[in-house]
Parts: structure tokens; C-alpha cells; sequence
């Protein structure tokens, strides 16, 4: 339950200051979207029950209503929602501290869940009659060959015969800026982040250009809490409908000209009167498990194979470490040729081996254990899901199904140790006490506030990662 | 090198969260509704209930929710249903006319909602008060059919609930492939079990569970006992969770079976504040259930109803071979045999009242003061040097 919300949009909000929340928060629909994706369980919970409450909600109430066993989930919880600017601490007519959700996160919210009157926060349904809408199966296409066009243009495939997709100046500036590529006139060179960014489930790499582009925006001249905030519209759109655009500012259309090359949007032309938000629009919000099957089956499977629409995955990975993926697409080949030693291929399947060398050399190029374990896992052919399932719950109920052999996954892990034999941390060193009272007391006191890292008593030396505390408890003591 | 233990890959596995099917069982007797109208009427009920619909919604993307009505000769769809079949665009004829319930979002179902809103909001929204709308209707909702009984139609609400669960389930599992699918088909067999296994089984898997807003009293519908406790024998098998939020009556049976599947069971002295005991209380699902302190009965009536006359009754007869309880001994026919079984049942003790025997109690008690004694005996006997 920790692990809910994606690290990156979350990091990128915790650092806005209060006002652009204050901002942000005037959307239902952004209130909708945050609430959705950003929360835990826990923290939905809480805002649930406090949003139709007149008064604020007593601290003590709120800890009662918790097990006593769950205080870590709890403070994870309340953490959250304070550092989202969601909930708020007053006091109650009697002084008791208390808990109340803040005021346009809960109009906005409550608008959300009521509608409203006035606002355009969830789109304007085009009526115009025009042409022949454009079907799902359409967006989806575009959509993937947009996504895929950028992930191969990252990789370098572009030259081995993938269809040609028009990147757009902007694109290529934002990919470099977020130092997911190095351009160097025509050359193309992927960076340890780009190696990251390419591994990662389709959702995930969807909000990372998001944020990077939301932080590009200023530069652009436009106003980034707007430019979020129609992000966040957008998610909450439906696919296979079309919008207007006549009631967006000028900023919002020009963003939506910058997602069209994303394959986030789709817009016939620059000038046409209605948009078509794509499946990577309106899976925003989801859970990266709902997002699953649809679109990264569509988008990783091999190009124009249907009979691969149906499986989200299409690689086997066995216990010897021999790995077979069921793909034609040069993109994926090319990503699975950074972790595996490839030894045949065949029109629609490549065989290799994951040795210690392959996945060596993978590190050595910035990629992380983790990382190749959850692409392999999000890729993994239904095949191997229904088998290891079967095999988990027949052995021990609880667990669920491990998707991978769990034997590869470790030695994947141990593979990646035998290059991590050195940990850095960073920190400060004492040393050089007169006596060894004069260095026990700081130790000690360094070892009680948990910031000691290393000591060693015969050279009256200690190491810590954070030096105000003990260097203010020193001066205390003279 | 503990963080190479295969178990860190299991726990990311689970924390992809399974979204969760809400199914709402809305007891919508009139005769009920009737009486609650002063404090709560059914539109205002209707609202809130919307909201909540909504808030359940918004909790995850994938969240998907069922209201079924219990009416008082049916139960019946009020979402989803089929996309729209020819008799409701008949019925939706039917809604000017009747217009005793205005529902305020009805209103605005128009061609063209000036409401701006999240569209999966809308959806349920607009069937849910056309479905009911219909189904109060003159139509369907005869008087002749209102005099005739005063009870509701909860044991056919609670199947219907119970297979659309299911179904989901299964197409759920089918759409990712995943572990849930053989542990829904062999389900834990003892009742030892499936208190463990509700702690695992919603890491994967559909999260399910049945709200049922009970208005009317379930001591007049002790003639659906049998299959009423067939369903909640089922749902404690699937581990799903009945929820009872009781605005009126008294409900024995849903007491038992809140108290059975681990459900809340909440009774509104104030029915106005719903929207928020529902929030509150019946919002957080199974996995955010885990830590919180939920609302829950101490005092579970667990009377049973006859199976001969459906009476509900507090000490009766029961069969020793099929388990059926009866209110008065079995002798009348001079037979003596089970009505459900057929089995002969020897010995004219069926004819004794039926009394709480304090002899065996004792016996108990007698037992369990033996036993350390007994545990006891070998420790002395063993020769130890006495001081």
C-alpha cells in the first residue's frame, strides 16, 4: 500500500508551493485525478469520510478509527495528504486539534462527485457532425505508432527499417532536455536515464515525458499549473469520444498540439475544431495494473500482428535462463538485446540466454536489476502467468503468483550485487577527540538520533550522514 | 544481501492494486419507504446513495459498482442493464406521467446535460434513476401488487448480486491472466480457513462485495430463510463481505449475515446523515478494512426461521440427520419422519419440550477443570526427592 503513488508526478507536485495547489485545485477534475492516482487506500478513506463533515474532524477521532497495529499505514497516510496540501490541521470551537480537507480540493472534489454547473472541467462533448468519427482501433494505432516512433527514436532503431515517424522538433528538445538522449547532430545517443526510461511500463513513461514537459513549459512562455491541470482534464476524458476545442485557452491548445505528437491527443489537423483523446490520455489516472492489458499489449506487441492484441505479453522465460519473445518488432528486439545474449531469430520469435555477462554489461550501461525484472514481468507471455500461477496458489495460498521463476529473478539480483561491492554514503566525520569521554558522549548521542553511520573506538572516530545535530550537542556541552 | 530475497518480488507483485466491484442492494418495498418519508425520503436516499456510487468510483479507475433493487415481488437490475432495450425507451414514455418521486438528476437527462461531469458519474447515474423510475412506475408497480404483500424480495436480490459477482470475477480473471482464478474455483472449505484466507485472497483478484440498504423488516420475510441463508452461506464462502446499513425494521437475518462474512452491520438512528455514515463507514474496502476499526455488532440476533412454518423462533426442533430446525415436534402424522430429509427419527423425546440441558454443561466444565490436572499427574509422578 506504499507503493501506490507512481514516484514521479508525485515528486514533481510535492515540490509546488501552496499557491499553485491553491490553483490546481480550483479544477474538479484535477481534484478527481490526484485523488485517484496520488493517494493510498488509507488516505482515500480519510478523505471520504471527512469530506461531507461540517466540522473538522477530531485528531483523536481519526487515531481511534485506526487499528493500533497500523499507525505506520496511518502516518503514511496523513504525511501524504498534508504534503499534497489536502488535508489540514485546525482546531476545533473547544481546541482540540483537528483534521479537515482543505477548501478548493474539497469544493473542488465534491463538484467532482455532485457536477456542477458552470464549469468545462470534464470536456465539452463535440456534437459537430462532420466526418465519420474516428474509431478506437484508429487512436490505438496512432497512439502506438506516435509512442513506439519515440521510444525507437531513443533506441536508434530508426534505422533498421521501422516505419518512419515524423518526430517533431519540440519532442526531440524535450527529450533532451530531460537528458533522456544526448544529440549530437544526427547521431542519437541514449543516457543511463534513457536506458531507464525505455524499460519502464508504458504509464510510467507516459507521466515522465508529462512532468519533463510540464517543467519545460515556463520556458515556453506558458503557465505550468495550467498546463498540468488540462493534463489532468485530459485524463478524465473518454476514450472514442471527441471534444471541443472552442472552449480552451490559448495555452491549452498549444499543449495540445505538443501532446498530438506524443500520440497523447489526436487532432485531425492543427485547425480542426475537435480533439480525440488516445487510450495513454484517459489511462492516466488508472493503476498501472489496469493499464496493463489494452494499450502496452497493443503498443509492445509485435507491429500489425492482431492474433497479439488479446495477451498483454508475449516473453517466456524459463528456469535455465533460456528467454524466447515472441516479437518482430525492432524496438523491443532491441531492448531485449540489452539484457540477454540473442542467439537466433526467426520471423516472429527470437531465442537468447540471460547470462552474467548480458546482464553485467546491462549494468554496467545504467540499468538496474529492477528494472530489467519489471520489464520481463510486465512482458511476461499470459502463458507464463496462468503457469506460475497455478503453481504458486497449489503451493502455498497466500502468495501471489510470482510471474517470473523466482530463480532468475535472484540471480538477476546477484548479478547486479557482484558490481555493487562498494556503497557510498555521504556524510561527515568527527575525529581527532582529546579524550575518550570527550568522544563516547557525541557518539552515543550521534548512534540515538540514528544518523551514525560507522564509529571506531580506538581511533576515536564516528561517521554520520547529518552533522548539525551533533555538532549543536558539542557546542551545548563546552 | 536480504534484499535479494525473493520475497521483495512478491510484494511488488501485490501492491498493484485490484480494483473492487461495489454491489448496492437498495430494498426499495415501498410500504417501507412510506413510513421513512417524513425523515428521509426515497429521493434524497437516492442521492446520496449516488454519491456514494460516485465516490466509489472515483477511488479507483478500474472500480466498478452494481445496484440491484429489491422490490416487493421482484428484484431487479437497476445497473448496469443491457444498453437499451426497446421496452425502456417505452418506459422512459412512462416517466411524465407518474411524477410522485421528481428525482432532481432525471431532470436534466435530456439530450443535452448541461451538468458537467465525469462521464462514467453520468452514466450510472442516468440508468440507475431511469431503471428506477420505471420500476416505480404504475406499470410495474401495480397497487394489486403492493396490497398483496409487504415484504421484499432480499434472497432474489442477494442472488442476483451473487452471479454478477461471479461473472465478473471470472471475466476479470480471464482479462489478466491471473492466480485468482483457481482459488475462486476451489474455494476453502472451513470456516478455520477462510478467516486466513480473507487477509490474502484480496491481494489479487476482483475485490468484491454487497451493500444492502435494508428498510423493511426481515422477521415478515421469514419464509425466503432458506435461501436467504444459502446466500450468505455462499458469500462467506467467496470471502465477500455483506454489508448492512439498516435505515428501519429490524433485519435478524442480515445481522447474521454481516456477522457471518466478516461485514459491517450498521443501524442509522438518524437516517439524514446517510451520505455520510456511508462514506464513512462502508466506503473503505477490503484491503483498507485491514486497518481500520470497523462498526460491527456485538450482539447478533441469531435466530433462525422454521422450515415448516416459517416462524422465527428462538429454541426449536432439529433434524439430527439434514440439520432442518422445526418449531413443533414432527408426531403429527403419527410418522415421525424429517419433512426435508424423510428420515425416520427414533424415540418419542421428539415429543419433550425442547430445553437448554444445564446437566452437560457441567460436564464441560468438569472436562476443562480436568485437563491441567491431568497435565499435571505425570510431573508428580515422576520421583523427585522430596525436600
Amino acid at each position: 500500500m506504499a507503493a501506490a503513488p507512481s514516484s514521479r508526478p508525485f515528486e514533481y507536485l510535492e515540490r509546488l508551493p501552496g499557491t499553485v495547489f491553491f490553483k490546481l485545485y480550483q479544477q474538479p477534475s484535477t481534484a478527481l485525478a490526484i485523488f485517484r492516482r496520488m493517494l493510498p487506500d488509507l488516505a482515500k478513506c480519510f478523505v471520504m469520510a471527512l469530506l461531507y463533515l461540517k466540522d473538522p474532524l477530531p485528531a483523536a477521532d481519526l487515531e481511534v478509527w485506526v487499528k493500533s497495529e497500523s499507525l505506520k499505514e496511518r502516518d503514511h497516510a496523513l504525511s501524504i495528504l498534508g504534503r499534497l496540501n489536502i488535508l489540514s490541521n485546525t482546531v476545533t470551537s473547544n481546541n482540540v486539534r483537528a483534521y479537515m480537507v482543505t477548501n478548493p480540493f474539497a469544493a473542488s472534489l465534491r463538484q467532482a462527485l455532485t457536477g456542477a454547473e458552470q464549469t468545462q472541467s470534464f470536456g465539452v462533448l463535440s456534437h459537430a457532425p462532420g466526418d465519420a468519427a474516428v474509431s478506437i482501433a484508429d487512436l490505438d494505432e496512432y497512439a502506438r505508432r506516435q509512442w513506439e516512433g519515440l521510444l525507437g527514436f531513443m533506441v536508434g532503431t530508426s534505422g533498421l527499417g521501422i516505419r518512419e515517424v515524423s518526430l517533431s522538433m519540440g519532442v526531440k528538445q524535450l527529450l533532451q532536455a530531460g537528458s533522456l538522449v544526448e544529440i549530437k547532430g544526427t547521431r542519437v545517443d541514449i543516457t543511463q536515464d534513457g536506458f531507464a526510461f525505455v524499460l519502464q511500463d508504458v504509464s510510467t513513461q507516459v507521466w515522465h515525458i508529462l512532468v519533463l514537459y510540464v517543467e519545460s513549459a515556463t520556458a515556453m512562455n506558458m503557465d505550468s499549473v495550467e498546463v498540468l491541470s488540462f493534463i489532468f482534464l485530459l485524463s478524465s476524458l473518454e476514450l472514442g469520444k471527441s471534444y471541443e476545442k472552442k472552449h480552451l485557452t490559448s495555452t491549452q491548445l498549444h499543449t495540445l498540439t505538443d501532446l498530438a505528437d506524443f500520440g497523447i491527443v489526436y487532432q485531425e489537423s492543427p485547425d480542426s475544431t475537435r480533439f480525440y483523446p488516445t487510450r495513454l490520455a484517459t489511462t492516466l489516472t488508472s493503476d498501472s495494473n489496469a493499464l496493463n492489458n489494452p494499450i502496452s499489449g497493443s503498443l509492445s506487441g509485435p507491429t500489425g500482428d492482431p492474433s497479439n492484441k488479446a495477451g498483454t505479453g508475449f516473453i517466456i522465460i524459463e528456469t535455465n535462463y533460456r528467454l524466447y519473445a515472441y516479437t518482430s518488432s525492432p524496438l523491443q528486439i532491441s531492448l531485449i538485446a540489452l539484457f540477454t545474449t540473442l542467439k537466433y531469430r526467426f520471423p516472429n520469435l527470437i531465442t537468447g540466454k540471460i547470462t552474467r555477462q548480458s546482464v553485467r554489461r546491462a549494468v554496467e550501461m545504467g540499468i538496474t536489476a529492477d528494472q530489467i525484472i519489471s520489464y520481463l514481468s510486465t512482458h511476461a507471455h499470459s502463458q507464463m502467468r496462468k503457469h506460475n500461477a497455478s503453481r504458486s496458489t497449489s503451493n502455498q495460498a497466500g502468495v501471489p503468483g510470482a510471474i517470473l521463476p523466482p530463480t532468475v529473478v535472484d540471480q538477476i539480483r546477484l548479478w547486479q550485487l557482484e558490481r555493487d561491492r562498494v556503497k557510498a554514503t555521504a556524510g561527515f566525520l568527527f575525529k581527532d577527540f582529546a579524550s575518550l569521554a570527550e568522544y563516547e558522549a557525541p557518539c552515543r548521542y550521534a548512534e540515538e538520533i540514528g544518523v551514525l553511520v560507522w564509529k571506531s573506538d580506538r581511533k576515536r572516530m564516528f561517521f554520520v550522514t547529518r552533522h548539525e545535530q551533533v555538532a549543536a550537542f558539542l557546542r551545548s556541552r563546552k | 544481501m536480504n534484499t535479494i530475497d525473493a520475497t521483495e518480488h512478491y510484494e511488488t507483485g501485490g501492491s498493484e492494486r485490484p480494483p473492487s466491484l461495489l454491489t448496492i442492494i437498495i430494498d426499495t418495498n415501498p410500504h417501507a419507504w412510506a413510513l421513512l418519508n417524513a425523515s428521509l425520503p426515497l429521493s434524497t436516499a437516492i442521492a446520496n446513495i449516488l454519491v456514494f456510487l460516485n465516490a466509489h468510483l472515483a477511488c479507483n479507475y478500474a472500480n466498478e459498482v452494481a445496484v440491484v433493487a429489491s422490490h416487493t415481488h421482484k428484484a431487479t437490475w437497476l445497473y448496469p442493464v443491457a444498453h437499451h432495450p426497446s421496452p425502456s425507451s417505452s418506459s422512459s414514455h412512462n416517466r411524465d406521467p407518474d411524477g410522485d418521486t421528481p428525482m432532481p438528476p432525471s431532470t436534466n437527462s435530456t439530450s443535452h446535460p448541461p451538468i458537467n461531469k465525469y462521464r462514467p458519474f453520468r452514466e450510472v447515474e442516468e440508468q440507475v434513476t431511469s431503471t428506477l423510475h420505471s420500476l416505480m412506475s404504475p406499470d410495474s408497480t401495480t397497487p394489486a401488487s403492493l396490497t398483496s404483500t409487504t415484504s421484499t424480495m432480499m434472497a432474489g436480490a442477494l442472488t442476483l448480486a451473487l452471479s454478477h459477482i461471479n461473472r465478473r470475477t471470472l471475466s476479470w480473471d480471464e482479462a489478466q491472466g491471473d492466480p485468482a482464478l483457481t482459488s475462486t474455483t476451489n474455494p476453502p472449505t472451513s470456516t478455520s480457513t477462510s478467516s486466513t484466507s480473507t487477509t490474502q485472497r484480496p491481494q489479487s483478484g476482483l475485490n468484491s462485495r454487497i451493500l444492502i440498504l435494508s428498510t423493511t423488516s426481515s422477521t415478515s420475510a421469514a419464509n425466503q430463510y432458506i435461501p436467504i441463508m444459502n446466500a450468505i452461506f455462499a458469500c462467506q464462502r467467496l470471502c465477500i463481505p455483506i454489508d448492512v446499513c439498516k435505515l428501519s425494521g429490524d433485519a435478524v437475518f442480515l445481522q447474521q449475515a454481516s456477522d457471518a462474512t466478516k461485514g459491517i452491520y450498521m443501524a442509522l438512528d438518524e437516517p439524514r446523515g446517510l451520505l455520510q455514515s456511508l462514506m464513512m463507514a462502508f466506503l473503505p474496502d477490503q484491503r483498507s478494512r485491514r486497518h481500520l476499526v470497523l462498526p460491527t455488532r456485538v450482539d447478533v440476533d441469531f435466530r433462525a426461521a422454521c422450515f415448516c412454518h416459517r416462524r422465527v423462533v428462538d429454541v426449536g426442533w432439529v433434524c439430527s440427520v439434514c440439520l432442518s430446525i422445526f418449531c413443533e415436534p414432527l408426531d403429527v402424522a403419527g410418522g415421525q419422519a424429517c419433512l426435508t430429509c424423510g428420515s425416520r427419527l427414533e424415540g418419542g423425546e421428539l415429543a419433550v419440550k425442547p430445553a437448554v440441558v444445564a446437566r452437560k454443561r457441567i460436564k464441560k466444565k468438569k472436562a476443562r477443570l480436568n485437563g491441567p490436572s491431568v497435565g499435571g499427574t505425570p510431573m508428580s509422578s515422576t520421583p523427585t526427592p522430596g525436600p
